[in-house]
C-alpha cells in the first residue's frame, strides 16, 4: 500500500466523501491532529484485546459480571 | 468584608443554619466578591443577582441552605440555557431544570454564577473558550485546567466555597490539580446528569463537586448524588501504585510530593504501598478519547459541519471536522478495550482498596503555549493529562484529585482511584491526609485570595 493511502490524502479525501469544507486553519489542525491521532489509532486495531470478555452493553455504575 | 465570605462550604451552612451568618448579607458580600476578584480570572461568566436572590427567597431549610454556589457552563438553569463554553452548541439547549440545579435548589443553594469552561468540553487546560479563557487564581498567566475551568478558578479564588463540575475525561480533575482543589469524579451514573445535552449518549461524563476540601467536597457531593456520601475511617491502605509513564514521567517535583503525600497517608492510615501493573494505560486513555469523542459527535452531519458559527474556535472547527473522520472500526476496537480495562481494574481491587498516581504531570502551564517538560520530553498538555485521567472515566469508577504539594508556588494534585460505588473511600482517604499534613495544602491560598495581613500559604 502506499503513503498516498493512509497518510496525506486521507484527510481532503475523507472530506470529500462527506461533503465536508474547511479552510486552511481548520485543515491545519486536521492534519495536526492527524499526526497526533492516527499513529496511536492504527496501534490500537493491533492491540489484543482477546482476553477481555464480551461487554456489549457496559454498566458503568459497576464492576463487569464475574 | 463580612464574617462568612472566606469560610467553607460546610462552615457557611452551619453558620447560617445556626442564626451567625446572613444568608441575604453572605449573597451580597459574594456577589461583590466576584465583582473584585473575577474582571482578572474570567471564572465567572454570568452572574445574576435576581435570580439568586429569588433562589434564596424561596430556599428550603437543606444542607446547603443560603450557600452560594458557581455552577459551570454545562448545566442549564430555568432562566439560562447552557452554552458548553462555545459559540454555539452543538446540539439544542434551552433553559430549563437540569439535575445539578434540582440537586442545589432542593438542598437549598443560592446559584450565583455561571463558571467557564473549555470550548465544548473538548481540552485540559480552559485557555480556549467563547468567553475568553479562564485563568488560575496561582498564577493568572497559567492555565486554571478544564474543562471545568471556571468552577475551578472561581473556588480557589474564594469567590465562593464549592462549586459543579462535570467530569468526561478528567475535566473535574485536572482543574483541581491545577488550582489545588479537592475535585470527586463520582461513580458513573451516581450523581445529577439530568438536563446534560449529552445525557442520553454519554457513558463517560458525571457531575461532581469542586471545592476547598474533602469535607466540603463530601457535602456537595452528597447533595449531587442525592445521598450521603457517609463519612469512615480508613485504616489498612492497600494503596496501588504502578511502574508506568503515568507516574514516571512526569516532573520531579510531582513526582516527590506525590510520593510524600503516599507515605503520609500509609502513616496516617497504617497502609501499605503495593506495586501493581497495569500495562498499556496508553492504549485505554485512546480509547476513552475515541469514545468521548464519538458520543460527543451524536446528532451532528456534515451539513451541520459547514454551518458551524465562525466564532466557534478554529481548533474546535478542525477538532470536529477530524472527528467525523475517526474510523467506526477504532471505536468498536475502544469498546473492546473499554471492556478489558474494567476486567483488568476489577481485578486489581480485588488485591487493593486503591490505585494511586499524580492527577497531572506537570504544573499548570502557561495560557499562551499549554505544553510541559516531561522527562520524555515536551509535549502538550492535553496529551500528557489524558493519560492519567482517562481511566475513571473509561471504567467508571470514581476519583479524586487532592492538593499534594507545590512547586514553584504552583499546585500539585495527587489522584486516588476506587472501586465502583467507593466514593466515600476516596473523601475518607482525602481527609486522611489532609490530617497527615496538617491541612496545609487544602489551607494554601493563592496571593490574590489571602486574608489581609498574611502571606501567601504555600
Amino acid at each position: 500500500m502506499g503513503d498516498s493511502n493512509r497518510g496525506d490524502d486521507f484527510i481532503p479525501a475523507g472530506l470529500a466523501a462527506l461533503g465536508i469544507e474547511a479552510d486552511e486553519i481548520e485543515l491545519a489542525v486536521m492534519n495536526a491532529a492527524k499526526a497526533m491521532f492516527w499513529p496511536p489509532i492504527l496501534e490500537l486495531f493491533d492491540f489484543d484485546a482477546s482476553a477481555a470478555r464480551a461487554e456489549p452493553r457496559p454498566d458503568l455504575s459497576r464492576p463487569p459480571a464475574a | 468584608m463580612p464574617a462568612g465570605i472566606d469560610l467553607s462550604l460546610r462552615d457557611q451552612a452551619a453558620g447560617i443554619a445556626a442564626g451567625e451568618i446572613d444568608a441575604a448579607e453572605l449573597l451580597d458580600t459574594t456577589l461583590t466578591r466576584i465583582a473584585e476578584r473575577n474582571p482578572g480570572l474570567n471564572a465567572v461568566v454570568e452572574t445574576f443577582p435576581e435570580r439568586s436572590r429569588e433562589m434564596l427567597a424561596a430556599a428550603p431549610a437543606g444542607p446547603l441552605h443560603g450557600v452560594p454556589v458557581v455552577i459551570k457552563d454545562e448545566w442549564p438553569l430555568p432562566w439560562r440555557a447552557q452554552r458548553f463554553g462555545a459559540a454555539e452548541m452543538l446540539a439544542p439547549s434551552a433553559p430549563g431544570e437540569s439535575g445539578p440545579y434540582r440537586a442545589l435548589r432542593d438542598a437549598g443553594a443560592v446559584i450565583v454564577g455561571v463558571g467557564n469552561m473549555h470550548e465544548l468540553g473538548s481540552g485540559s487546560t480552559g485557555n480556549v473558550s467563547f468567553y475568553g479563557p479562564a485563568r488560575n487564581p496561582w498564577d493568572p498567566e497559567r492555565c486554571p485546567g478544564g474543562s471545568s475551568s471556571g468552577p475551578a478558578a472561581a473556588v480557589a479564588a474564594r469567590m465562593v466555597a464549592g462549586a459543579v463540575g462535570a467530569d468526561g475525561v478528567g475535566s473535574i480533575r485536572y482543574p483541581a490539580a491545577y488550582c489545588g482543589l479537592t475535585g470527586l469524579k463520582p461513580t458513573f451514573g451516581r450523581a445529577a446528569m439530568a438536563g446534560h445535552h449529552m445525557a442520553a449518549v454519554t457513558s463517560m461524563i458525571v457531575s461532581g463537586p469542586l471545592c476547598i476540601d474533602a469535607a466540603d467536597a463530601r457535602l456537595l457531593g452528597s447533595v449531587l448524588c442525592g445521598e450521603e456520601l457517609a463519612a469512615g475511617e480508613p485504616r489498612g491502605l492497600r494503596i496501588g501504585v504502578v511502574r508506568d509513564l503515568v507516574s514516571e514521567d512526569v516532573e520531579a517535583p510531582v513526582r516527590a510530593s506525590c510520593a510524600k503525600a503516599l507515605g503520609l497517608l500509609c502513616a496516617e492510615t497504617g497502609g501499605e504501598l503495593v506495586e501493581i501493573d497495569l500495562p498499556d494505560l496508553e492504549t485505554s486513555a485512546l480509547a476513552a478519547v475515541l469514545i468521548a469523542n464519538t458520543e460527543g459527535m451524536a446528532g451532528l452531519s456534515p451539513a451541520r459541519l459547514n454551518d458551524l458559527d465562525p466564532e466557534l474556535s478554529p481548533l474546535g472547527r478542525g477538532l470536529l471536522k477530524f472527528r467525523m473522520l475517526l474510523p467506526a472500526a477504532a471505536s468498536v476496537k475502544a469498546a473492546q478495550v473499554r471492556a478489558l480495562f474494567r476486567q483488568r481494574v476489577a481485578a486489581l481491587f480485588e488485591e487493593v482498596d486503591l490505585i494511586a498516581w499524580p492527577t497531572v504531570p506537570a504544573v499548570a502551564p502557561p495560557l499562551e503555549a499549554p505544553l510541559v517538560e516531561l522527562p520524555s520530553g515536551t509535549t502538550t498538555a492535553d496529551q500528557a493529562n489524558v493519560r492519567g485521567g482517562a481511566l475513571a472515566n473509561l471504567t467508571g469508577i470514581p476519583a479524586i484529585s487532592l492538593p499534594a504539594g507545590f512547586s514553584e508556588g504552583l499546585p500539585i494534585g495527587l489522584q486516588l482511584q476506587a472501586p465502583w460505588g467507593r466514593d466515600e473511600l476516596l473523601l475518607d482517604t482525602a481527609e486522611a491526609l489532609e490530617r497527615a499534613n496538617g491541612r496545609a495544602k487544602v489551607e494554601a491560598r493563592p496571593p490574590l485570595a489571602q486574608p489581609a495581613g498574611e502571606a501567601a500559604g504555600a
